[in-house]
């Protein structure tokens, strides 16, 4: 019994040794389940589509490209796990991830110890760019860009007399507050609250309350989804007003968010929103993007879907460049990636490893996403200031 | 009048917790089994409300009924297949299982409902109501009504009745119980469907106000053990004004301090209670 168990166990390890060490393949991480699976979500089918278009292009070094894929649960001990299981055992050469900037923070020092190169498609905490020793590139733009793309709107539209800054208590969120704040005491903007909470909570009313009595001028959140949905819903509960409701992208900036079931329905009107691509983007193959992925899935993508869209083409370009599936080359081959014509514009990484990246802002009218800066994109005229809860 | 908003909100949100809590604390009382499947069941209790909702129309303030029973009957199903061969093990042996039962759920409820997060549009939820400078959402006060009444007819149900009384019995003396006539597996079976109903209507009743996913429970699980620990292990009724205590705190640690701390005071109220007054906040002495 016990002998037959033994050789059970060691040909379904010896098995699965064999399936997994096959060196030439791409591992990504995401969050394809948990608070974040919306991202995850699209993140996949971004990755799928690049996928499927590589593959008909005739793939990668004569070869079909392959793609290893790791949930990271939304949570970033999980995502650290993730780089163990797909560079120690799947043997991947290099790494496309994760969706948050919490749990891409945890995987930058961990690729860099393994000499295996990452492009992280969306986190925007401008530290996931700290200690990479030269092995992390990031295709988005950051906290900080975000934070000057919203004020220099904010700016053109009217500036605000005081500022609330509302973000949840992650690597994200503080990243994205603290941009904020830096960005709003360049520009003489005061700063009345500085709110950090804990996500997936189900009442956020005592804090907006808070916000309330200071009677900011402008509000800016930094929130994933299911928090962006119950801030809004709060906000109209508490009756907090203000000229401006804004956001650092992210669950402000998704298809689902101005939808009734799956999102904050007609409160998520008004918002605004730094964006990083929109269907309307002048980018070539932004529309086609759009409209695929829409016959696909049936919901206009956002940014997410495309940054892990393009993170894949660009590493799939780094491997072809590098002409074999060796780390230290795809690395090289990265730094030195200059592909202006991407669905998500230009890719050129500078020193640090960043992709420098422009910023739009949206307000969503009717349901839609309209670009409303800068002028030169604008796709609509900014309504405001926003209408008080009362009168909507 | 602001302090005021933020206790009455507290509550309003206390109410759900009391019930989730309730429901452990009556499970840990009576069978000594500390339930880490508990946020799992509770997810279960929002995919039912969810589906509920949007394939039969039902409305989960009104059929609510309907999934704490379903619930009950899983529950008692587990009970008899699983539970029941961990009752007197280690506390190891009860952990472990728990937490197993509660990984198959959300593994299965992620194979058939898939990852994805769902929420219902129930108009009425997402009403406002205003008393004066007040505002409420119509939502939490139906899921704290429900939730209350909720409570307080399971503390009647263990006062009243028979079933109540020898469930009461085995919370006191599980070795002297069964000796006076009762049933005790029996007795373990009903309670730790009852215990695992309170989590699942609770599911239900938190769906209108927010939304759901294989994982929405794993907080509720944590937050369910502090709760129970403030109210004396054990104690239903310190399980229930344990659950109110916590949600005034999280509130009013939002509000005068800020919300990232709501989990910080929960904790050091944790801890301080089980060093300064073990038996919990409310005496309590079982079930």
């Amino acid at each position: 019994m016990h002998a037959r168990r033994l050789v059970l166990a060691v040909a379904v390890v010896a098995l699965a040794a064999c399936q997994q060490s096959k060196p030439g393949r791409i591992g990504i991480i995401t969050a394809l389940s948990g608070s974040q699976q919306a991202f995850g979500q699209a993140h996949d089918r971004g990755f799928q589509l690049a996928l499927e278009e590589i593959n008909a292009a005739g793939g990668v070094l004569g070869k079909p490209l392959e793609i290893v894929k790791y949930d990271d649960q939304s949570k970033a001990d999980t995502a650290a796990q993730g780089v163990a299981k797909l560079v120690d055992q799947d043997k991947v050469t290099a790494l496309i991830g994760s969706y948050s900037s919490e749990s891409t923070k945890a995987i930058v020092p961990l690729v860099a110890r393994r000499g295996v190169p990452l492009l992280m498609p969306t986190a925007t905490a401008d530290n996931v760019l700290e200690n990479t020793q030269g092995w992390s590139f990031r295709l988005c733009s950051g906290a900080t860009d975000y934070a000057n793309g919203m004020v220099s709107f904010w700016k053109d539209a009217g500036t605000p007399k005081s500022v609330a800054i509302v973000y949840e208590n992650t690597n994200f969120g503080q990243a994205n507050g603290a941009a904020m704040k830096k960005a709003a005491t360049e520009a003489a903007i005061p700063i009345v609250a500085d709110e950090s909470y804990t996500a997936k909570s189900p009442s956020y009313t005592a804090m907006l309350q808070k916000v309330k009595e200071k009677s900011p001028d402008a509000i800016y959140f930094a929130s994933y989804l299911l928090d962006a949905t119950s801030l809004m819903q709060q906000s109209r509960q508490v009756d907090l007003n203000a000229r401006y409701f804004s956001a650092a992208g992210t669950g402000f900036s998704t298809p689902e968010f101005p939808t009734e079931d799956k999102g904050a329905g007609k409160d998520a009107e008004y918002t605004f929103s730094v964006t990083q691509w929109m269907p309307e983007s002048k980018w070539p193959g932004s529309a086609q993007f759009a409209e695929k992925f829409k016959a696909r899935w049936g919901s206009i993508p956002a940014y997410h879907a495309v940054q892990a869209y393009t993170a894949l083409k660009v590493m799939a370009e780094a491997v072809k460049k590098a002409g074999k599936w060796d780390p230290v080359a795809i690395r090289d081959a990265l730094k030195a990636t200059d592909m202006p014509q991407t669905t998500f514009g230009p890719v050129k990484f500078d020193a640090r490893g960043q992709n420098l990246h422009p910023v739009l802002v949206t307000q969503i009218q009717k349901g839609k996403y309209v670009i409303v800066h800068p002028r030169a994109e604008a796709t609509g005229e900014p309504i405001l200031p926003t209408p008080k809860w009362s009168e909507r | 009048m602001a302090f005021l908003q933020a206790f009455l909100n507290g509550l309003l949100v206390g109410g759900v917790y009391a019930l989730i809590a309730s429901g452990m604390a009556l499970i840990f009382g009576v069978m000594r089994l500390v339930n880490f499947a508990h946020g799992a069941f509770l997810m279960l209790g929002t995919y039912l409300g969810y589906y509920g909702w949007t394939l039969l129309g039902l409305n989960p303030y009104l059929a609510f009924p309907l999934w704490g029973a379903a619930l009950f009957a899983l529950a008692v199903g587990t009970y008899w297949l699983l539970v029941r061969r961990v009752m007197g093990a280690s506390d190891f042996l009860q952990i472990l299982l728990t937490e197993g039962i509660g990984l198959v759920l959300i593994g299965a409820a992620q194979l058939t409902f898939g990852a994805d997060y769902r929420q219902i549009n129930l108009p009425v939820a997402h009403r406002i109501t205003s008393v004066g400078a007040l505002h409420f959402s119509v939502g939490y006060i139906l899921s704290f009504a429900v939730s209350v009444a909720l409570v307080l007819a399971l503390r009647q149900f263990l006062a009243r009745t028979e079933m109540g009384r020898a469930i009461r019995a085995v919370a006191q003396n599980r070795t002297v119980a069964p000796l006076m006539g009762i049933r005790v597996e029996r007795v373990s079976a009903i309670t730790f469907g009852l215990g695992i109903a309170c989590a699942g209507v609770a599911g239900a009743l938190l769906l209108p106000i927010f939304w759901t996913n294989p994982t929405v429970g794993g907080p509720y699980t944590l937050k369910s053990f502090v709760i129970v620990v403030l109210g004396g292990m054990g104690s239903v009724q310190g399980a229930a004004l344990g659950g109110l205590l916590l949600g005034v705190a999280e509130q009013f640690t939002a509000y005068t301090w800020a919300d990232r701390y709501a989990e910080v005071v929960n904790f050091i109220l944790f801890l301080a209670v089980l060093l300064f007054r073990p038996q919990g906040l409310f005496g309590g002495k079982g079930a």
